[in-house]
């Protein structure tokens, strides 16, 4: 078991996010998270991601509990998360917003003299990940000049370019159009798979993109964990499919 | 001791009640368009000059010298519609900008003022003279009080008590607050906002040198004045809160009355008190008495 | 470099705070252009250095410039060290107070405490020894535009090297992605609020230096050094040169000293020139003079 969250409350005041969830992730999972509005999947993302420290319960990692040391203490941990809303560095290169990364997991920021150019370790990471991205050839665009689809890929590729142990991200296909779609997940998991990822979770509304990755998925509803189960047994579960209003998959 | 106490006291507060003009125009604009008006003492600089001038003109044709605060209170408030030509030649053009353009811009302007009053009046300083003696002094339990301390002091408190009404009983004052709120919601409920700025800068560089004008009988227009007076104007809403008309209000009590009492104790201490009270505040409660939930 | 040789003395003079103003300004657009922080009390650290000297010189008998040099720099990391930690939890506005209210605490320390400082007369700085030597033989002025000169530059040109690295490393990279986004900086382990720290004091070392080297030739040092509105001139050099380059402060000190002198020499009302040239940097043309010519129009100047 990798991740696992008991028992999670969070509350804001009066009003309950998270209402006792429970989770475990496992070695080699793809997991879905999916829940309308409000569930509680954007509270339940930042505890598990340590921004947030539950009311209740815990979360561990490989053991070690994470309830809200924070995202750089996680990072150093093993996992990483990409954002709903497109996360970037305006001003950066592809190359370099991958470098940052490849720096950071190096752990050579406090190198105040050295040259950046010079170090090959940094170069390398940043373009293998670049490589694997499919963004070889955009590597000195600037990140803000990226039409969204590669944006999209820039975030969740700097967040690979960690190598953790465990990646979460957050709508990964969310405002990219249709026919992108597919075609970044296929690159995320191949890439998953050649850096050893050991472990997804993904949040997703997209329903034809979580049957179609998902090793397992958890239905999140008013705080609860409704269903937590295969694609097929969620299928199957009316109450899952009534709380997605009806979408169904031939 | 109690003499000493009163003097204390009413000079701090004849101090805040002219902080409280200027502090108020900086939280009008600070609370409607986002903008930290660093020109706001040259503003209360501008507002000083041009009423000793406007005293002086008066005098000069005739006038009866008791009625000089009226020359002197209208000079202040008629210089202040250069916030016109300050907010449409100028100042529009940053509103969407970031945050440090926005504030290099009135750092321009307060370069540009303070040579401007220079030009205009040049260097040394110039003052009203004696005038004020005109109304007399009232003795408060022992001490001595111009009465011209007293009418600016019941003035500054009519104008907050006007500006208050403004706020919560007229269209204008819903307006502003409304836009001070949410701008986008107001724009989309009709608020034509180029008509809200132009008034609210205007509102706020009127009161800055009204307040500049009716200090000038306790002291004189010095060059310095401009730039020395942001820095108390500054502590005043960081103590009372950003963009918060009651911050205005208290933080320029506690901070003319502080700044009363250290001189008188220890003079050493002066502005470097509320310097660390205004640091403390900013560490410890960044958004003040009343202000807004920080950033 | 062969300038003191032939040009007039006057102008190789004026190079003098031009120098001293570029290493203070390679250190504050590490923290403006680099960070995406805006001071507003920066002159605090100029200070700093400049009363180090006056210290060291005039009090304690220590004249050697390669000791007074660190010295100012030791003195700048000490303050910045707490008042950095202070500031940087803060952004956009509320550090750009924070910062205005810790200079103008010092300010008024200089002022008030005039047993200690010398109050609004300033303390002298006394001619430092350069390579060991006092140069008695030269004059005020040989001095300045000879041995002195050549020295500021050299201090200069050091300055900008190590800034050189500095930003092409990958703690620079660290800085630039903590202006761009600090959420996603964090999110890739780069510790915002610690990088930020660093970047203060290297800024605050850079500006003591700078301090220091703007002391020597007028030989006195007093409180306006520290006055916010000096702070705000320096971060309208930056402006002016063009932050978002890294030869942009040079060029904005440049531009400034000169053409500040040209225009004193015909009109004495030089800062209602220079707030109207301001104004239009602000309004028009937001990426300074670098930005003129570059590939980037800045927007913004941190999405802090």
């Amino acid at each position: 078991m990798i991740l696992e969250a008991r028992e999670i409350r969070k509350l804001y005041g009066a009003y309950v996010a998270l209402d006792g969830v429970s989770l475990s992730i496992r070695e080699g999972e793809f997991v879905s998270i999916i829940g309308p509005n409000g569930a509680g999947k954007s509270t339940l993302i930042n505890v598990l991601t340590g921004v947030l420290e539950p009311s209740a319960g815990t979360v561990r990692f490989q053991g070690k509990d994470i309830g809200g040391i924070g995202t750089v203490a996680l990072t150093r941990l093993g996992m990483a998360r990409s954002f709903q809303l497109v996360q970037i560095f305006p001003e950066l290169t592809v190359l370099e917003t991958l470098q940052a990364a490849t720096v950071s997991r190096l752990g050579r920021g406090a190198r105040l003299f050295a040259s950046l150019a010079g170090d090959s370790q940094v170069q390398a990471g940043a373009l293998e990940v670049a490589s694997l991205f499919g963004l070889s050839d955009k590597a000195h665009a600037l990140a803000r000049e990226l039409p969204q689809g590669d944006k999209k890929l820039l975030d969740v590729a700097s967040a690979f370019a960690l190598r953790p142990e465990i990646i979460l991200l957050d709508e990964p296909t969310s405002g990219v159009s249709t026919a992108d779609k597919h075609a970044i997940m296929e690159i995320l998991v191949g890439a998953a798979k050649r850096i050893g990822l050991r472990a997804i979770i993904q949040v997703e509304h997209d329903m034809d993109i979580v049957f179609g990755y998902s090793d397992r998925i958890i239905a999140l509803h008013q705080g609860k964990v409704l269903a937590d189960a295969t694609p097929a047994e969620i299928e199957a579960d009316a109450r899952v499919v009534d709380m997605v209003v009806g979408r169904r998959r031939h | 001791m109690i003499t000493n106490l009163v003097n204390i006291l009413m000079g701090g507060v004849f101090h805040a009640a002219i902080l409280f003009l200027v502090a108020a125009g900086l939280q009008v604009v600070f609370g409607v368009q986002k903008i930290f008006n660093l020109a706001c003492g040259s503003f209360y600089a501008l507002g000083a000059y041009t009423g000793v001038s406007a005293v002086g003109y008066f005098t000069g044709h005739g006038g009866p010298p008791a009625l000089f605060i009226v020359p002197l209170a209208l000079g202040g408030l008629a210089v202040g519609l250069i916030g016109v030509v300050v907010e449409r030649g100028l100042l529009r053009f940053v509103y969407d900008r970031d945050e440090t353009f926005q504030l290099l811009l009135t750092f321009a302007l307060v370069l540009m003022l303070e040579d401007l009053i220079r030009m205009t009046w040049g260097t040394a300083p110039v003052s009203t003279g004696g005038l004020y003696l005109n109304y007399g002094q009232a003795r408060i339990l022992g001490a001595t009080v111009p009465v011209y301390n007293l009418i600016v002091i019941a003035a500054s408190l009519a104008i907050a008590l006007g500006i208050g009404w403004l706020l919560s009983r007229t269209v204008f004052g819903r307006i502003i607050r409304a836009s001070a709120d949410n701008r986008e919601m107001a724009e989309a409920l009709g608020v034509d906002m180029r008509w809200v700025y132009v008034r609210v800068f205007t509102l706020g560089t009127m009161l800055g040198t009204l307040g500049g004008a009716l200090v000038i009988p306790a002291t004189a227009a010095m060059s310095e004045m401009g730039i020395e007076l942001i820095v108390e104007a500054f502590a005043v809403v960081v103590i009372g809160g950003l963009g918060s008309m009651r911050g205005a209000f208290v933080g320029a009590l506690v901070v003319g009355i502080l700044r009363s009492v250290a001189i008188s104790v220890y003079p050493e201490l002066e502005m470097l008190l509320i310097y660390l009270i205004v640091i403390a505040v900013l560490l410890w409660r960044p958004r003040g008495l009343f202000g807004a939930a920080a950033a | 470099m062969l300038l003191p040789v032939a040009a007039p003395t006057y102008y190789v003079t004026l190079m003098l705070p031009f120098m001293a103003y570029g290493v203070v300004l390679f250190g504050l657009n590490l923290l403006f252009g680099y960070t995406g922080l805006v001071s507003f009390g920066h002159a605090l650290f100029i200070g700093i250095g400049a009363y180090t000297g006056a210290v060291l010189t005039t009090h304690l008998g220590v004249r050697h410039m390669e000791l007074i040099l660190p010295a100012a720099a030791l003195a700048a990391a000490v303050v910045a060290a707490p008042v950095g930690a202070l500031c940087v939890r803060y952004v956009k506005i509320y550090f750009g107070m924070l910062t205005l209210a810790f200079g103008m605490v010092f300010y008024t320390f200089l002022l008030k405490f005039y047993k200690l400082t010398g109050g609004d007369e300033g303390m002298r700085m006394l001619r430092p020894y350069l390579l060991g030597s006092e140069w008695t033989g030269f004059s005020k002025t040989a001095y300045l535009v000879g041995p002195y000169y050549y020295f500021s530059l050299a201090v200069l040109v050091l300055a900008t090297l190590l800034m050189w690295r500095i930003v092409r490393s990958p703690f620079g990279l660290c800085l630039k992605t903590i202006r761009d986004n600090p959420l996603k900086a964090e999110s890739l382990g780069v510790s915002v609020p610690r990088y930020r720290w660093y970047a203060f004091m290297i800024s605050a070392i850079y500006a003591a230096v700078g301090g220091a080297l703007l002391a020597t030739p007028t030989g006195n040092v007093d409180p306006t050094l520290v006055y916010w509105t000096h702070s705000g001139n320096i971060v309208f050099m930056v402006l002016l040169g063009g932050f978002s380059s890294f030869f942009g402060p040079l060029l904005g000190a440049f531009v400034f000293i000169f053409l500040q002198d040209t225009v004193m020499s015909v009109f004495p009302y030089w800062r209602l020139i220079f707030g109207a040239v301001l104004a239009f940097i602000v309004i028009f043309a937001p990426g300074g003079l670098l930005g003129l010519f570059g590939r980037r129009r800045p927007v913004e100047v941190s999405r802090a």
